[in-house]
């Protein structure tokens, strides 16, 4: 690695800076929002490649001030959504019905709430579920899903900032936060009562 | 003033002091998300958590809802970019930089 690496600072141009200091420390979280988005590392590491070379070559267009980060994940979204629209177009088609229901239904109180009320109210089991399966988990939800919760529980992003990168209304976010969430939740309960974190519905049919 | 208005007041003071006669279990419940969120709309977020503190029903719900969350950090929050794609990053980056 040259040793110049570290001084964009010291480019010709002088009053910007430098390219990799502004946006190397995102690396991170571009790379988890990338496997959020593709659900696979291999081709997390090529999409969080091309969003920085991108980033790099529009480089000028950036505006200082603005969240390197947000910059970041809309370049890295537009690549990722061209890229799948040259490929795999049909998946698009599908992941558009999974918000027909329509926003807010999904606020109340979990379903899944009732199955555990009696035995682990206060969810300990998701802390027994390792980290792995829960990656996993989260890659089997719907792209929309599984974007809205990396961006948001991960991210820390807001809802009008999932808002403006996905480019839906805030009620549409909050519908694929709250429901990705639930489905998530579903995931790691079937598994936490497979691995006999939780008795299962039918053996507390019998203790009961 | 009646006794009976004197006792109301007093103890409508005392609920309202508590929070947990301020937003109803319902209301508590449906928010939890947008509570744990920072993006409570309506009511304030001190309101929500005196009744979560205050009810011994809701309060599960929250715990519910925050150990998901803290799991999904802990889980998802680990995963860094691995260093082999640093280092071609940083490598293009500063070819990038000689050409231009």
């Amino acid at each position: 690695m040259p040793s110049s690496a570290d001084g964009g600072a010291a480019d010709a141009s002088g009053e910007r800076p430098g390219f990799a200091e502004e946006a190397l420390p995102y690396l991170d979280a571009v790379y988890r929002f990338a496997l959020g988005l593709t659900a696979s590392a291999d081709e997390a590491e090529d999409l969080v490649q091309e969003t920085f070379l991108r980033a790099l070559r529009s480089w000028d267009q950036y505006t200082r001030g603005t969240r390197a980060k947000s910059w970041l994940f809309t370049i890295c979204r537009n690549v990722f959504l061209r890229e799948r629209q040259r490929t795999r177009r049909h998946e698009e088609i599908l992941s558009e019905s999974v918000d027909r229901s329509g926003p807010a239904r999904a606020h109340a109180v979990s379903p899944l709430w009732a199955s555990v009320e009696d035995v682990d109210p206060e969810g300990g089991f998701f802390g027994k579920v390792v980290d792995a399966r829960i990656l996993e988990a989260i890659f089997e939800l719907p792209e929309e899903y599984r974007t809205a919760v990396v961006l948001s529980d991960v991210e820390g992003l807001s809802y009008a900032e999932i808002a403006e990168l996905v480019q839906v209304p805030v009620g549409t976010v909050k519908s694929r936060l709250f429901r990705g969430r639930r489905r998530l939740q579903e995931l790691l309960y079937e598994h936490a009562v497979e691995m006999g974190y939780l008795p299962s519905a039918a053996e507390k049919g019998i203790a009961g | 003033m009646t006794i009976f208005d004197r006792l109301g007041s007093f103890f409508g003071r005392e609920r309202r002091y508590d929070g947990s006669a301020a937003i109803s279990c319902d209301d508590a419940v449906r928010r939890v998300q947008e509570f744990l969120d920072g993006e409570l709309e309506d009511v304030s977020p001190e309101e929500v958590r005196a009744h979560f503190d205050a009810c011994q029903r809701c309060y599960p719900h929250l715990r519910f809802e925050e150990s998901f969350r803290e799991a999904v950090r802990r889980a998802a929050g680990r995963e860094t970019a691995p260093p082999e794609l640093r280092e071609r990053l940083l490598r293009l980056i500063s070819e990038a930089r000689s050409d231009g």
